[in-house]
């Protein structure tokens, strides 16, 4: 420890040099809104590392520049399926799991996920889940299954995400399959599935559901938790949030390692900053979002956060709900499903 | 059929022009949504204002901006001037060269960037940004300083020479006024290309080169607000303070691509009354 505060006093200033001496500055590409800038600022102050944060509009716009070569970043943040995609194509290291502290503050649930065992290379961050947002004063009764969503008489009043991934949740778990299932019988199953609910939608729409849920416009729609449809729900006592006894989904976003990061003993120091309590709880605080830290919940600042089922699915719920991960090579029965989907 | 005409256009004017006004209009909205109204408030206004990374976006973006357009119209300048004084073997296979990046889709365009800078181990930073947005504006400062070459008399800048202006006087007393309000044309053109571009940059951007565009579109993961609306009327209220800076008369020339011959003629007048007395 002694040493490693002696190196941090003498280091070279020189950055985005890991060869010697500690590092002055840490590349971090990340989704916008979900790393507040008064968190950066705090670290910067903490370690006098400066941070250039950079976002990205999707997972795969953040592999290509990876998977380009010599992108400079350090700490990358993929969401679960993601993060295999970038361990197959080795775009990310192996956490030194020795050099990281707080990992037990984390979640059970993101403890030894799924899509990354043992956390081998990815600490999670942020998750959510994709549910059912619906207004009881149009359905005039509870929604608990994706089944409504099939409801004749909630016809034209009914609205699905546009994205594939997330409308096969609806058509596999509907029929007793699993969200993530690979097989083509399945899928072609789902994919029906979809066809048929075609003539009940309103329409596939994945930026303003939660206001036409809101103002009755729709009756219900598939919805991705969140800080906009935890707003309309903490707005409307009629508009609720619901993960469907089939299950729905979970996503989670985590920090991971860039393979060619030119600073890892700073993303190092990122890892271990953004593990501590008070730290993760910023992201529920500033940015409305569920941490996976569940040691942050006593600085989490509105009770009221903790409570809406659209940030904070209530652990019973959380049950049956799944991990959507890369399907691998069934993608192309998703995507051929889909494109019948959408041409019908 | 001339009312039926009128009312088209004026129909077509309501359809051109409610996106924009629904922009500011929502800007004030005192509601987080974007199409539901709340009241009248200028909290948007205070969010963007205290909105530190979107800020930094929008100088990323500025700088990038000024810089493609700045180059591209020096070297638009160049090549134009190339173009269209030497008729040089294979011109109108140079001119089709030039033209190309604005035909290819932009995502073509990106993708091939991107591999290239990646295998020729070039790191991906604001300069590459300028690199990708300068391959769609230079044909087009090309284009316009050639439309404006060309209709320049070309015995101007002989009778210069012939008065014992350098090369570089010709251009300063000369050329460059002849030939000013379409290079501003060509700037802003160039500008308000790069800075509204978001394909060419999502694929070369690099650290600290996230530019405005980028930062809107990877908001929409989380929720656009009506702070966007409140950036979107600042930008909008800039547009036209631009516009009426430059001059609405410029503004038209910038349409036609052409000089105005009353515009030539007082430009020739004072530099000849120039060139004498520096004679």
């Amino acid at each position: 420890m002694a040493a490693a505060a002696a190196l941090a006093l003498t280091g070279c200033a020189g950055g985005g040099d890991s060869t010697g001496g500690d590092s002055t500055s840490l590349n971090i590409y990340a989704w916008a809104g979900e790393v507040s800038d008064s968190m950066v600022k705090e670290f910067e102050e903490e370690t006098g590392i400066s941070v250039t944060l950079d976002t990205f509009d999707s997972n795969e716009t953040m592999i290509a520049k990876l998977a380009s070569g010599g992108s400079g970043y350090d700490i990358v943040q993929p969401s679960q399926y993601a993060v295999q995609l970038l361990i197959g194509q080795q775009l990310i290291q192996e956490i030194d799991h020795d050099q990281v502290d707080g990992m037990d503050n984390l979640m059970e649930k993101f403890r030894d996920p799924s899509f990354d065992p043992g956390n081998k290379y990815s600490i999670p961050w942020v998750w959510g889940t994709t549910g059912l947002l619906y207004n009881e004063a149009c359905t005039g009764e509870e929604i608990t299954s994706w089944k409504s969503m099939f409801d004749e008489k909630y016809k034209g009043k009914i609205y699905m995400l546009d994205n594939m991934l997330a409308a096969y949740i609806v058509g596999l778990q509907v029929n007793g399959l699993s969200a993530t299932s690979t097989s083509e019988e399945d899928l072609e199953i789902a994919t029906q599935t979809l066809i048929d609910q075609k003539a009940l939608l309103a329409g596939y729409n994945s930026t303003n559901y939660y206001e036409l849920v809101a103002s009755g416009d729709a009756c219900m729609a598939e919805a991705w938790g969140g800080s906009s449809v935890a707003q309309a729900v903490a707005d409307n006592p009629d508009v609720k949030y619901v993960l469907p006894e089939e299950g729905g989904s979970l996503w989670t976003d985590s920090f991971a390692i860039a393979a060619d990061a030119p600073n890892a003993d700073a993303a190092y120091k990122w890892l271990n900053f953004i593990l501590r309590p008070e730290v993760a709880a910023a992201a529920t605080n500033n940015d409305l979002m569920a941490t996976a830290n569940a040691a942050a919940a006593e600085f989490i600042t509105d009770e009221e956060l903790l409570n809406n089922p659209a940030i904070f699915a209530p652990e019973e719920q959380l049950e049956n709900s799944e991990f959507i991960v890369d399907p691998g090579e069934a993608m192309r029965f998703y995507q051929d499903g889909w494109t019948r989907v959408k041409a019908s | 059929m001339d009312r039926a005409l009128g009312w088209v256009t004026k129909l077509v004017f309501v359809f051109l022009y409610i996106p924009i006004v629904a922009v500011v209009v929502y800007s004030f909205n005192a509601s987080a949504s974007t199409s539901n109204w709340g009241g009248v408030s200028l909290h948007w206004y205070g969010e963007l204002f205290s909105d530190g990374p979107l800020l930094e976006t929008l100088r990323t973006s500025l700088i990038i901006g000024v810089l493609a357009a700045g180059l591209s119209t020096v070297i638009g300048f160049l090549s134009a001037l190339g173009l269209t004084r030497y008729r040089v073997k294979g011109r109108m296979f140079f001119i089709g060269v030039v033209v190309l990046p604005l035909i290819i889709p932009e995502i073509v365009l990106g993708v091939a960037l991107l591999t290239i800078f990646g295998t020729a181990g070039i790191k991906l930073s604001i300069v590459t940004v300028i690199l990708g947005h300068m391959i769609v504006t230079l044909p087009l400062t090309t284009l316009i300083l050639m439309g404006s070459l060309a209709s320049l008399d070309s015995t101007l800048p002989e009778a210069a020479a012939d008065l014992g202006c350098t090369p570089w006087q010709n251009f300063t007393r000369v050329l460059f006024p002849l030939t000013r309000s379409a290079m501003l044309a060509a700037f802003l053109l160039s500008f308000t290309t790069s800075f509204s571009n978001i394909v060419i940059s999502t694929f070369t951007s690099g650290i600290g080169g996230t530019t405005m565009p980028l930062r809107v579109y990877s908001l929409l993961k989380t929720g656009i607000t009506p702070e966007i609306n409140a950036l979107g009327s600042l930008l909008i209220l800039f547009t036209v303070v631009i516009i009426f800076l430059v001059g609405l008369r410029q503004m038209r020339r910038i349409v036609i691509g052409a000089e105005e011959p009353d515009m030539s003629t007082t430009a020739i007048s004072t530099q000849t009354t120039k060139g004498k007395a520096s004679l």
